[in-house]
Order: C-alpha cells, then sequence, then structure tokens
C-alpha cells in the first residue's frame, strides 16, 4: 500500500476510493461529458450508486414568484443598510452653530436661535445618520437659519424677537 | 462542476511556500460589501442550491422558502462580517463564501427542524406528502428509479444524509462540505462511502 494509501485503514482507503471516483464523475457531469478514468474503482454497488444519484437527484429551484419576493426584500434590506452613508456616516465632524441656553428661559426660543446664527457658540456635531438618530441634519441647520434671517411677517413675532434683543442678560 | 481556486504563495516565515485558498466569490463578495444592493448577484447564483438543500432537508416546499429566506437576510446583514480565509483543511475558521453560506443555511434548516419536531402532528414525512404545492414524489413517480433514490437518501441518517445532498445536489468538494459540516475531510470521505453503501442496499432490497 502506497501513496495517499499508507497508514489508513481499510474504511479511509475505501472511502478514499469513493472520493476520487466522485470527483471524476461529478466533474464530467459538470461538463456533460463522460467520467475519466480513475486510478482504481470502488466496489461495484458503490459505483452503480454513486452514477445512479449522479443521475436521478434532482436539483429544485424556487418558484419564479418567491425568488423575486426574496430578491426584492433583500434590495430593500440592502437599501436601509446603504441609508446611513447617504446621510453622512463616513463621521464628518461639521462645526455646526448651536447656542447654549443664556438664562434660566428656557423658552427663550429666538434669542438662542438667533445666538446659534450668529455663531457666538460653536459645538462640533458629528453628523452621521443623524436623520434616524438625532433628528438634527445639515438640511435641518440650513432651514433654521433661514427661518430667523426670513423677516416674519406676523407683528408678534417681529416683537417677540425685539423684546429677546433689548432684554438685559 | 466551479471548484475554489487555490495559489501557491511564498511565506518563508512557516518554513517554504504553501497553498491558500482563493475564494473565486471574492469580487462578488467585495462588491457586496462595499454596497450591499451588489448582494444581489451572489443571491442569484446560489439561491437554487440553497433552496435544494432547504428542500432535501425539510421535504416541504413552504418550510424550504423559509429557511432559504432567513438565510439569504441573515447572509445579507452578516455579510460585513464574513472573512474570506484559508481552505478548510488548513484549520478552524476556515471559509469561503459557499461554505460560510451553507453554514448558515444548515443553522436555518436545523431551526426550522426542530420547530417541525416540536409539532408532532406534522411530522416530516406527512408534511412532505400532503403540504408541498410542489409533489416531487409525485411528478418522480413516472420515473421510479429516480423516485427510489429520493426515497432511500430521505431515509439515511441526518448526517449521512447532509453530506450525500451537499455532494451530489449542491457538488460541493470534500473540502467545502467539511467547512459546512465542521467536521474533519477524512470524516466526510467516510461519511459519503457508508451512505452510498446504505443506498445501494435499500436500492437493492425488493421489498422496498
Amino acid at each position: 500500500m502506497t501513496g495517499v494509501f499508507r497508514g489508513r485503514d481499510g474504511h479511509e482507503v475505501d472511502a478514499l476510493i469513493t472520493d476520487g471516483y466522485l470527483e471524476a464523475l461529478l466533474a464530467a457531469h459538470a461538463r456533460g461529458a463522460d467520467r475519466a478514468p480513475t486510478a482504481s474503482d470502488p466496489a461495484d454497488a458503490i459505483r452503480r450508486t454513486s452514477d445512479r444519484l449522479a443521475r436521478d437527484l434532482p436539483r429544485l429551484h424556487p418558484s419564479f414568484r418567491f425568488e423575486e419576493a426574496l430578491a426584492a426584500r433583500l434590495a430593500d434590506v440592502a437599501t436601509r443598510m446603504r441609508l446611513p452613508v447617504a446621510a453622512g456616516a463616513e463621521g464628518l465632524i461639521v462645526p455646526l452653530p448651536v447656542a447654549e441656553p443664556r438664562s434660566d428661559h428656557p423658552d427663550d426660543l429666538a434669542d438662542a436661535l438667533e445666538g446659534a446664527v450668529s455663531g457666538r457658540v460653536r459645538r462640533p456635531l458629528i453628523i452621521g445618520g443623524a436623520l434616524t438618530s438625532a433628528a438634527l441634519s445639515l438640511a435641518g441647520a440650513a432651514y433654521v437659519a433661514w427661518r430667523l434671517n426670513r423677516p416674519s411677517v406676523s407683528p408678534m413675532v417681529r416683537a417677540a424677537r425685539e423684546v429677546a434683543r433689548t432684554r438685559p442678560v | 462542476m466551479a471548484r475554489p481556486a487555490f495559489w501557491k504563495v511564498d511565506r518563508p516565515e512557516e518554513g517554504g511556500p504553501r497553498l491558500i485558498h482563493l475564494d473565486r466569490d471574492r469580487r462578488l463578495v467585495e462588491a457586496a460589501q462595499a454596497d450591499p444592493a451588489r448582494f444581489e448577484a451572489l443571491y442569484r447564483k446560489y439561491l437554487a442550491q440553497v433552496y435544494s438543500y432547504a428542500f432535501y432537508e425539510l421535504r416541504d416546499h413552504h418550510e424550504a422558502e423559509d429557511a432559504t429566506e432567513r438565510t439569504f437576510l441573515a447572509a445579507l446583514t452578516n455579510l460585513g462580517r464574513f472573512e474570506e480565509r484559508a481552505r478548510p483543511a488548513d484549520g478552524e475558521g476556515a471559509s469561503t463564501f459557499r461554505v460560510w453560506l451553507f453554514q448558515i443555511a444548515r443553522n436555518a434548516v436545523a431551526e426550522r427542524r426542530r420547530r417541525l419536531h416540536r409539532r408532532p402532528e406534522a411530522p416530516l414525512e406527512a408534511a412532505a406528502s400532503v403540504a408541498a404545492p410542489v409533489d416531487l414524489e409525485g411528478d418522480l413517480a413516472r420515473h421510479d428509479e429516480a423516485a427510489a433514490a429520493w426515497r432511500a437518501v430521505g431515509r439515511l441518517p441526518d448526517d449521512r444524509r447532509r453530506a450525500l445532498i451537499l455532494r451530489f445536489v449542491d457538488e460541493m468538494s470534500t473540502a467545502e462540505i467539511a467547512g459546512v459540516l465542521e467536521r474533519s475531510e477524512g470524516a466526510v470521505r467516510v461519511l459519503i462511502h457508508r451512505a452510498l453503501r446504505s443506498v445501494a442496499r435499500d436500492l437493492d432490497d425488493p421489498s422496498r
């Protein structure tokens, strides 16, 4: 007994011979050709059974409807996996002006926002997946800035802003 | 039959050249890892193989679809963790994408089987003959030999049947099957050899 068979028991040698036979058989099937000869063939019953299984065991495919439905579901999951990237998940740190509360008047929104726009207080904010986590984005910051700079059409809002500006700290 | 590619490289620190495994799906996997939308190519490539494996294991169309769906969803969401490594013979953790995918499928199938076994009113054999819209056995009845082979494989113990299906239906190499089943290549060879002997006896038995 030589080569790959050395030091193996009878079962292992038989299994190796069968394995070599299957390798040649399945490779030939894939090519649509006859089986190439191997160094040694397995027992007749093993050979016949292998030939039969290679020929008769069907390969199955799910329905077209299932295939497309799952493809759509995977595409949906893939889109959601890509969303953080689209929102800037590259982790860019953008200095976004955000006002600190200056007084014990937390409802003094107009003043706080004006401070933010004028850039008095700057705090770094990581933009990345922000649309879903902090509900804040560059687009949101731009919108706030636009709202504050826009002349208000309401006399009440204009009056409130004026009071906020003139109130002593 | 598609086979994994192997590449000879010099590894002087390990005493000379050795073979490392190059996954034949490397490009597709890297594309999908960079952009999950490109996972579709891997899905289309392996759908039938995973579904076949699940159907042979579960013998029910709906259960096989469910296991297939779970397999691909898990593969997509965990694709970032997939790491191409050495061939299975190189030791623990060795993997290629197909081996990794079928390890997921094996777990998904095992989960479905556990669930089916908890429902004694719907055993596997009954599910196959009653519930399956794709009446495989009925279709195969026109081909007696094929039907007999299908039944003989179905009567094998789990580990032998699994190895035989991966070899004949999914056309995996012994090394790949070893990776999926987490056994040595030698153990897989013996498993398949014994499975073939059992099927041969079964097919030769006139009472079957």
